[in-house]
């Protein structure tokens, strides 16, 4: 097993009702699908024959709208839900075989979750929410103190710990949520669709302020979202999830210029690629292109072959040639004209 | 002016054809419905076409038609007719009067005789018998005719009835249709609504009709009907051997497990005992204070201002001690209520099982007038303070159950979700999240439970209970106004200091 | 791993919270020591942790009073009360003194029956004086053991004084623990919620002083001295004002039973019309049509298995003869719901709608239903005599609320938009009433007429008090001669009516909700 790889999860299934286990059983030797088995059955699929690994440090972003089985995947990672058929490992240890104790250890040290609806607990200050999972491992109070002062502060919520959750705004509320996860040290870090239930603006601020502690902490996450737009601006990779199952898993860019089915193409239409598409993406080999009549290569401006669309145009822009690019050694590799930039917007290719 | 120019879009609107639906609604005799609704539904005015089958069947086209709630109104009103035109007809209108003049008759002769016989010893009764059977006669002969006059008036009964009778008939013709077309309405929208005409609806109609009617016609109109119509024909031999046996029965099993409910008794009476101790015997100005500071560090001072005055009120009226009594009862039974009702609360609302078996029984608590379940207490922990409190538990018990499984069942799961996430165990999640957040609900359980035992406080002395429960009761036996509603204040006003501060201290714990 | 190190370090990093200034201002006096003493605490896990508090251990309840700690107070006070009071006992109290006084009567008869033996003795009665002498032993044989039984008491009040004086001691050194423990709890509150009490407060200390010695000492003398003041046994007033208020009660109720009597008659006769109707529809009519209505209307509105179960119940209440009885309690009682629905409807409509009315009516509402059925029967009686009248009347103003509020409550929950809806197509009030709030607020009127039937039943039963008859007073009357057959009896085909009617109301409840 590879070191590096922090979550898991191999072939796992989660079947609702209460003949889940037939159900699952037929779908081993029959191949049955999620119509057949709601109809024979009465169970429903949650999750079907998901697998991915998480690397460390990484932000692996679950994408898929309501219903697609992305908040049960990631509480599976925990067991909070149990799997009916599959593996899951946590930092090398097989979750599925801790026994209880050892599950609400793991649960308490090793992971931090981050909830759609925040989850706070009405009747304690912020500062008892955020110790929470340090009082249930039994720290002294002086110490928790201590750490759920420091995680306040991470988050920017210095002076609120004597605040109760209801005095704080939605955002400063998620705000504590994630102080409370970070206040165990957690190795991992599950957030379950955290900034849908916030205004846009509020999302995008918070947003911000996770990719600064993301860069500061190198927390292990797992990140559910159905935004697309967030899942690409957080994501180390993205998975693409359709009722139950994974359709795709790759880095933004992978998803975005080279999405697998119709699906995911849809999905990935009203997205701008300008930071997602790179040069060498849309270039013509320098030596392939044939310069237009008044176009002088030499005059072009020359730009490395990794920036993104975003920057080229930028560049073009304030010139009439034809811009070139160059590999790390200065070389020229290719040209982008601007008929080829102007279809690379299009379509990202 | 715009209206001119506006388009007259009435006009263009197309009719809506309902005729295949009325049809499907109607089935027997559906063209003649579907002419009628079209009628109904077209007309501005009240026209409605006459409905002859309704007019000619009443309830029994009701009934075929599945108008059933028509059906009984009809049935009963036109039982009402029928009975008014039998008692015309054949009915013996001066019975009682007959009857009562006869008796009289009867007396007067009686008063006569002896009168006869005083007469042959002394002079004077003799003659003021005489006097009395004479106005007797008179009485007798005014009831006779009175009697014949109430039969000569038999056309009235009669035209009463066929008047009354001929109204229904009418109004079932006029309205029938109108009727009909809202359960077609009705229809539309829920296909479970009976339509057309059903021949199993028309029989059981008229075997409804058939035994109904000539019962309760004969039952009304025959001078003396039989007697099994009258009352239930059952000789009271079973109700005497079941009152017995019960009777044995729970003599037997009192004796048998004496020393169960002796048990019960004492430990209950022990533990009043010294509740008792603190408020009764506990010098009053001690408990007076102590109630005070209490509702007022607990609550408020407003809580504490209207404690000080009911204690006053209790304390200058005399009902101090009463008062004390009837408190450590409504506080033995409420600690008990509460001390039990959570712990099963929160057992109920973890176990869906539990409560699908314990449901019922809460139920059946709440329903029972607390009268009837007396009677089994008395028998086994016979009468007193103790049986009186375990009557009040009974009442009071159920709502703080029921409240504490609805306030744990309300508890958001994504706030238990998170308490499990971060390795919380059971018992930490019920104390340090579950309770707390269902502490609203469970206190409104409280507070019920402790009005209710409040309620109880006179229905416990019937069994033998003192306090301010027996002066309501004494005062009710010799309708002593005064005493029974001093008292009923004093019972109002504990009820009302033990509301406020439990009340006062959760809403503090709101506030914070 | 590296990961796992960089973690490590940041964990290093985290500042310590200094609470050293926030304690000082919670604290007041005394803030130096109370840093420290909470550091203490706040570092040992679960909060269990040695402090002893001198000013606490000495002062007690005072010190928890003077720092705002209410319950600390009660509990101190409590227990130092009992305390004291066995060490009063111990001290002054007389012990056994009732013993001491049985001694000393005994000894009084012994020895007037030793000077009876002299007397015998004297006349020369041998029987006489063998009887008498051994009574007088008897009797010193009782009178030693009384006395030794005394002294075996008085000599527990050491005992008393031992036990109580450990305990004090024991107490207060309980008192020093706890308190820096309550006392910190009391400022992690104070930090979320400044309205917690917080400082030393030297006039809440000082009504703590009054009240304790008030207390204190009241208490002692009522438990410790053998002849307590009356006045602190009992309140000196007694029934003094008592009963010229009641006698004034009464005088205002007779004279206004006697004023009114055309008003109280009236409505005892309008009552009463109904109750015959009802009587006649249900007792008159014949007791198999009766019967066979009945199961087809529990049949159709609750379906089969209820219709069985009616069907079973008014078996068991025709075989054992209770059917006249029953249905003359099911006739007080539809009368009771008829009339309470009638006037309980509109006036929840009006209660909707006028603000003013709802205010005025809320208190009298719930006085209604607080105050103990019982008394209300009272002036019931003064005003309408017994019988079955009355028997209603004291059921409708029990059975009036739940109708009266959840009516105005449905009709409140109505949402504002859909009347707004309609007002704005041109509704009037009352086809906004007719069509929509009234249709709207159904599912709560219904659950009101339910929860009306059953109060009217459960006080239905009460009445038979008043001689409204009926099933209620078979069970008063098992009551009073405790014939617990015949209660049983009664009280399960009572049960019987409650259940099959409580089933077809919900039954027929349901349906309304599926419809709506």
């Amino acid at each position: 097993m590879n070191n590096d790889v922090v979550i898991e999860l191999n072939n796992a299934w989660k079947i609702f009702g209460e003949h889940a286990e037939e159900a699952m059983q037929a779908v081993n030797s029959e191949g049955l699908g999620k119509a057949e088995i709601l109809e024979k059955y009465g169970a429903v699929v949650g999750i079907a024959d998901c697998s991915f690994n998480v690397r460390r440090g990484e932000i692996f972003c679950i994408m898929g709208l309501s219903g697609s089985g992305k908040s049960t995947l990631v509480r599976h990672v925990n067991r909070l839900i149990e799997p009916t058929a599959g593996e899951i490992f946590l930092l090398g240890e097989d979750v599925m075989k801790l026994s209880p104790t050892a599950l609400r250890e793991m649960r308490a040290k090793r992971i931090g979750m981050v909830f759609q609806h925040m989850a706070l607990l009405p009747h304690r200050s912020v500062r008892d929410n955020v110790a929470y999972p340090l009082e249930i491992r039994g720290e002294s109070k002086a110490r928790r103190w201590d750490v759920s002062q420091h995680s306040l502060s991470l988050v920017g919520l210095d002076g609120f710990e004597d605040r109760f959750p209801r005095e704080l705004s939605g955002g400063m509320q998620q705000r504590v949520g994630l102080a409370r996860a970070l206040a165990s040290d957690p190795d991992v870090l599950l957030m379950d669709e955290p900034f849908s239930a916030l205004d846009p603006l509020i999302r995008r601020q918070l947003q911000d302020q996770f990719i600064a502690l993301s860069e500061q902490l190198h927390k292990t996450t797992l990140f559910i979202t159905h935004d697309l737009d967030e899942a690409i601006r957080l994501g180390t990779r993205i998975a693409i999830m359709k009722d139950g199952r994974i359709v795709q898993i790759g880095t933004p860019e992978e998803i975005v210029t080279n999405p697998a089915d119709d699906y995911v193409r849809d999905f990935v239409q009203n997205i701008s690629k300008l930071k997602l598409v790179f040069a060498h993406t849309i270039q013509v080999p320098f030596n392939q292109y044939k310069p237009m009549e008044g176009e002088d290569l030499s005059r072009s401006p020359r730009v490395s072959q990794d920036v993104d669309l975003d920057y080229l145009i930028d560049v073009a822009v304030k010139t009439t040639q034809p811009t070139v690019t160059t590999d790390e050694n200065g070389n020229d590799v290719g040209v982008v004209s601007k008929d080829r930039l102007l279809q690379g917007i299009r379509d990202g290719k | 002016m715009p209206d001119d120019t506006k388009p007259d879009v009435t006009k263009a609107i197309p009719k809506i054809d309902l005729s295949d639906s009325i049809r499907e609604f109607s089935r027997e005799n559906s063209d003649y419905y579907v002419e009628s609704f079209s009628q109904i539904q077209d007309s501005d005015e009240n026209v409605t076409p006459w409905n002859k089958a309704a007019l000619l069947f009443g309830p029994a086209w009701c009934a075929a038609r599945g108008l059933w709630n028509l059906f009984w109104l009809f049935t009963i009103a036109e039982i009402v007719a029928l009975v008014q035109i039998g008692r015309g007809l054949w009915g013996d209108l001066g019975a009682a009067k007959l009857a009562e003049a006869e008796q009289l008759m009867q007396r007067a002769q009686e008063i006569r005789f002896e009168g006869g016989m005083a007469g042959v010893t002394g002079g004077e009764t003799a003659s003021s018998a005489a006097e009395i059977a004479m106005n007797l006669e008179v009485a007798a002969q005014a009831a006779t005719l009175e009697a014949q006059a109430a039969a000569n008036l038999w056309w009235i009964y009669l035209l009463v009835g066929i008047v009354l009778f001929g109204v229904l008939r009418y109004v079932m013709g006029k309205y029938g249709n109108r009727i009909y077309e809202l359960q077609y309405s009705a229809w539309r929208v829920n296909r479970k609504i009976a339509s057309g005409l059903s021949t199993k609806r028309l029989a059981f109609a008229l075997v409804l009709l058939i035994v109904m009617v000539p019962l309760t016609l004969y039952r009304f109109t025959a001078t003396t009907p039989v007697s099994w119509l009258v009352g239930v024909p059952v000789s009271n031999v079973y109700y005497t051997n079941s009152a017995n046996a019960l009777d044995s029965w729970f003599d037997s099993t009192a004796e048998a497990g004496a020393g169960v409910f002796d048990g019960i008794t004492a430990g209950a009476q022990t533990a009043l005992d010294v509740i008792e101790l603190l408020l009764v015997d506990a010098p009053w100005p001690v408990v007076a204070v102590f109630l005070v500071v209490i509702a007022w560090r607990v609550a408020s001072i407003r809580v504490a201002i209207f404690t000080a005055a009911s204690l006053l009120y209790i304390g200058l009226l005399g009902l101090w001690e009463a008062s004390m009594v009837s408190i450590v009862l409504v506080g033995a039974a409420a600690l008990f209520c509460v001390g039990v009702g959570i712990p099963l609360g929160i057992w109920f609302s973890r176990s869906e099982r539990a409560y699908a078996v314990a449901r019922p029984i809460l139920d059946l608590m709440q329903t029972i007038p607390p009268f009837v379940y007396l009677i089994p207490i008395i028998a086994f922990f016979g009468t007193g303070r103790v049986p009186g409190v375990l009557a009040t538990i009974i009442f009071a018990m159920p709502p703080v159950i029921r409240l504490t499984a609805l306030g744990l069942r309300q508890v958001p799961g994504h706030v238990k979700e998170a308490a499990v996430a971060f390795g919380a165990t059971k018992w930490k999640i019920l104390f340090g999240v579950e309770l707390p957040l269902a502490t609203p609900a469970i206190m409104t359980g409280v507070n019920q439970t402790i009005l209710m035992c409040l309620s109880m406080v006179v229905i416990a002395s019937l069994i033998g209970a003192k306090g301010l429960g027996q002066e309501v009761l004494t005062a009710l036996q010799f309708v002593a106004k005064g005493q029974g509603i001093l008292s009923g204040l004093a019972i109002l006003f504990c009820a009302m200091m033990l509301d406020r501060i439990v009340q006062g201290r959760f809403q503090r714990q709101e506030d914070q | 791993m590296a990961e796992v190190i960089s973690t490590v370090e940041i964990l290093e990093e985290i500042p310590e919270v200094d609470i050293s200034d926030s304690v000082r201002n919670f604290a007041g006096q005394n803030g130096d020591y109370y840093i420290r003493e909470f550091k203490r605490i706040q570092a040992s896990k679960h909060g269990f942790c040695w402090t002893f508090n001198l000013g606490s251990a000495v002062f007690g309840p005072l010190w928890a009073t003077a720092r705002g700690l209410w319950g600390l107070f009660w509990i101190f006070s409590v227990l130092e009360m009992v305390l004291l009071v066995m060490l009063g006992l111990g001290l002054w109290g007389d012990l056994g003194i009732d013993k001491f006084n049985r001694a000393d009567r005994l000894q009084v008869n012994y020895e007037r029956m030793l000077d009876r033996v002299e007397a015998a003795r004297e006349k020369g009665d041998e029987v006489g004086v063998e009887s008498f002498q051994n009574r007088a032993a008897s009797l010193a044989k009782a009178r030693d053991k009384a006395r030794a039984e005394g002294e075996a008491i008085a000599a527990g009040g050491t005992r008393l004084l031992v036990i109580a004086i450990v305990g004090l001691i024991l107490l207060k050194l309980f008192e020093g623990w706890v308190a820096n423990i309550a006392y910190e709890r009391q400022y992690s509150r104070w930090r979320g919620d400044r309205t917690v009490r917080s400082g030393l407060n030297w006039s809440i200390g000082a009504l703590g002083l009054v009240i304790i010695l008030f207390v204190y000492v009241v208490t002692l003398v009522r438990f410790t001295f053998s002849n307590p003041p009356d006045y602190i046994v009992e309140i000196p007033i007694g029934k003094k004002l008592y009963d010229p208020i009641a006698s004034g009660i009464d005088y205002w109720f007779d004279l206004a039973s006697q004023n009114f009597a055309f008003l109280f008659l009236g409505v005892s006769r309008g009552i009463r019309i109904i109750l015959d109707a009802v009587e006649i529809l249900l007792v008159g009519t014949p007791w198999p049509v009766v019967m066979a209505v009945i199961i087809i209307f529990a049949y159709r509105s609750a379906g089969i298995r209820v219709a069985i179960f009616t069907a079973a119940a008014l078996v068991y209440i025709g075989v054992l003869g209770y059917w006249e009885k029953s249905m003359a309690t099911v006739a007080l009682l539809g009368t009771a719901s008829f009339l309470c629905v009638a006037i309980g409807i509109p006036l929840g409509v009006w209660f909707a709608r006028s603000e003013r009315a709802f205010s005025f009516g809320r208190p009298i509402l719930d006085l209604m239903q607080t105050m103990p059925s019982f008394v209300y029967l009272i002036p019931i009686i003064a005003f309408f005599g017994t019988g079955k009248p009355p028997g209603i009347l004291a059921s409708m103003i029990f059975g009036l609320p739940p109708i009266i509020r959840l009516t105005t409550l449905g009709l409140r929950q109505v949402p504002k938009d859909v009347v707004e809806a309609a007002r704005a197509f041109g509704a009037t009030n009352r086809q906004i009433l007719r069509d929509i709030e009234i249709p709207l607020a159904t599912p709560s009127i219904m659950a009101g007429v339910n929860q009306t039937i059953l109060m009217c039943l459960s006080l239905v039963v009460i009445a038979a008090l008043i001689d409204a008859k009926g099933l209620g007073y078979d069970v008063l009357e098992a009551l009073q001669y405790a014939a617990k057959g015949q209660g049983i009896l009664a009280g399960i085909a009572i049960l019987f009516c409650a259940i099959v009617i409580d089933r077809v109301i919900q039954g027929k409840f349901k349906d309304t909700e599926k419809g709506g």
